[in-house]
C-alpha cells in the first residue's frame, strides 16, 4: 500500500518553521518571514545524537559532583542531587522526593532513551511506528523544561541562606553540569525532525508493496 | 473585530509540522481547529477573540512582571537576619558565589524569555487590532516564537515551593507578594500564548503589510 497522503516534500514544497507558510523549497528563503526553507531539518539525526552524547556525559558529572555546599556552624557538607532526594525521603516528604526524583533523574534519562530510540527508528535501524513514537517525542518536548527545577532550587537557597557563621550555601559544579544537561537535551529534542519517521515509513511501505503488486 | 483574514493569492496550503502531509488550508469557524488527515496533529486553530485576548493577557503579564520584580517571593527570618528573595537577588547571589553562568541562565529563563514573549505579543498584536504592523513587527514575531520553549516561570514557581519546604526546618519562611503575583503571571502568560495561533499572527501580519 503506497502512502495515501501527499507529503509536501514530494512536490518540493516546504512549510516554514517560523511562520508556517508553505512555499517551494527552491526559493531558499520564506517569502513571508525570511527564514531559510528546508524540506527536512539539516543534519537532524547527527545533530541530535551529538547533542545527546554531550548531555549524557554531563549527566554523569551532574550526578557525581555536588550541586551545592552547605557550611553550617563550621561543618561543611556537600549535597548531590541524590543526597537531596534521600534527605526529603528520610524526612517523610515523599511527594517532594518523588517530584525531584522524576524531574532530576528520571526525565533526563527517559529523554535520552527516547531520543536514541527516535534516532534509530528514523535512520531505519528500528521499526518506525510514528504514531506511538510521536507521542514519545511530544512527551519529551513537554517534560524537558521541568528538569530545571533543581537548578532553580539551588539558586533560591544560595540567595536566601547567607547567614554568616551560622549557615551559608554555595553552588557546586554539579549544578552547572546539570543546567547543561537540561539545555542540551532540549536542543537535542528541537533538532530532531519527526517527519523523518514518516519518510522512513513511506519508504518501507513502498518497497514492501512492490513485490506484492508484481505477484498479483 | 475582523475575522482571521486570508492573505492574497492562493490556494493556501498547510503542511503538517509532524508528518509533512500537504493540506489545502481553508478558513475555519471561530473556536475550531484543523487537524492533519494523516496523523491528526493540530494544523492550525481559530481561537475566539484571539487578538483582544492575546493583547489583554500580554498587557496583564507585563504589569504583573513589574509587581513580581518589586516584591519578594519568600521572606526568611533566621539568626536574627531577615532575607528577602527576589529573582534579581537570586541571580545576583549565584553570580557572587562563583556561578556566573547559572545566574545568567536563571535570569534568561525566568526574566528575559517571559519579557520577550509577553512584550513581543503586545507589540505585534496591539497594532494588528487596527490592521497595522509595528516597525520591526516581523522580526519581533520571529523571536517571540523562538523564545517560547525557553519560558520557565512555572518551573521556577515549583522551585520556590520546594525551597520553602527545604528551609522550613532551619528558619521561619513565608510567601511574599512576589510569589502570588508570579503565580498569577504564570496563568496570564499561559493564557496569552494560548489565545492566538502562530499561523493567525503571521497571516494577519502578511495582510496588514500588503
Amino acid at each position: 500500500m503506497k502512502s495515501a497522503f501527499p507529503r509536501a516534500a514530494a512536490s518540493g514544497m516546504a512549510g516554514c518553521h517560523t511562520c508556517g507558510k508553505v512555499s517551494p523549497v527552491s526559493l531558499g528563503k520564506c517569502p513571508r518571514c525570511g527564514s531559510s526553507l528546508h524540506l527536512r531539518k539539516f543534519n537532524s539525526i547527527r545533530t541530535t545524537i551529538a547533542l545527546m552524547l554531550a548531555a549524557a556525559a554531563l549527566y554523569i558529572a551532574a550526578n557525581i559532583l555536588p550541586i551545592m555546599t552547605v557550611v553550617e556552624l563550621g561543618d561543611v557538607s556537600t549535597n548531590t542531587i541524590v543526597s537531596g532526594i534521600k534527605t526529603f525521603w528520610r524526612q517523610g516528604a515523599y511527594p517532594i522526593a518523588l517530584v525531584i526524583f522524576a524531574a532530576s533523574i528520571m526525565i533526563p534519562l527517559l529523554k535520552m532513551i527516547a531520543l536514541t530510540w527516535l534516532c534509530l527508528a528514523a535512520s531505519g535501524k528500528l521499526k518506525p511506528s510514528p504514531g506511538m513514537l510521536g507521542k514519545i517525542y511530544w512527551f519529551t518536548e513537554l517534560l524537558g523544561r521541568w528538569s530545571m527545577i533543581d537548578i532553580f532550587v539551588v539558586g533560591i537557597l544560595v540567595a536566601l541562606v547567607q547567614l554568616g557563621n551560622y549557615m551559608t550555601i554555595t553552588p557546586g559544579p554539579g549544578a552547572l553540569a546539570f543546567a547543561g544537561v537540561v539545555v542540551l537535551t532540549m536542543l537535542a529534542a528541537m533538532s530532531f525532525d519527526p517527519r523523518l519517521l514518516w519518510d522512513r515509513l513511506d519508504l518501507l511501505e513502498s518497497t514492501h508493496s512492490l513485490p506484492n503488486s508484481s505477484d498479483s | 473585530m475582523h475575522p482571521w483574514p486570508q492573505p492574497q493569492g492562493g490556494p493556501h496550503y498547510s503542511a503538517c509540522h509532524f508528518c509533512d502531509t500537504l493540506h489545502e488550508a481553508s478558513p475555519l469557524v471561530e473556536g475550531t481547529a484543523a487537524r492533519c488527515q494523516c496523523c491528526s496533529a493540530v494544523l492550525y486553530q481559530n481561537r475566539p477573540a484571539s487578538l483582544v485576548r492575546s493583547t489583554a493577557f500580554a498587557l496583564t503579564s507585563l504589569i504583573l512582571m513589574v509587581v513580581v520584580h518589586s516584591f519578594p517571593f519568600l521572606v526568611m527570618d533566621a539568626a536574627a537576619i531577615r532575607t528577602n528573595l527576589t529573582l534579581a537577588s537570586a541571580s545576583a547571589a549565584l553570580i557572587r558565589e562563583g556561578s556566573p553562568i547559572l545566574g545568567i541562565v536563571l535570569v534568561l529563563f525566568t526574566v528575559v524569555t517571559p519579557l520577550i514573549l509577553a512584550g513581543g505579543l503586545l507589540y505585534v498584536c496591539l497594532p494588528l487590532m487596527f490592521g497595522r504592523v509595528a516597525p520591526g513587527g516581523f522580526f519581533v514575531a520571529k523571536w517571540m516564537s523562538k523564545s517560547e520553549p525557553w519560558n520557565m516561570i512555572e518551573v521556577f514557581l515549583l522551585g520556590v515551593l520546594v525551597s520553602l519546604l527545604k528551609l522550613n526546618k532551619v528558619a521561619d519562611v513565608h510567601f511574599g507578594l512576589g510569589f502570588w503575583s508570579f503565580a498569577a503571571l504564570m496563568v496570564s502568560m499561559a493564557a496569552a500564548v494560548a489565545a492566538i495561533d502562530r499561523h493567525e499572527i503571521w497571516d494577519r501580519l502578511e495582510v496588514a503589510k500588503s
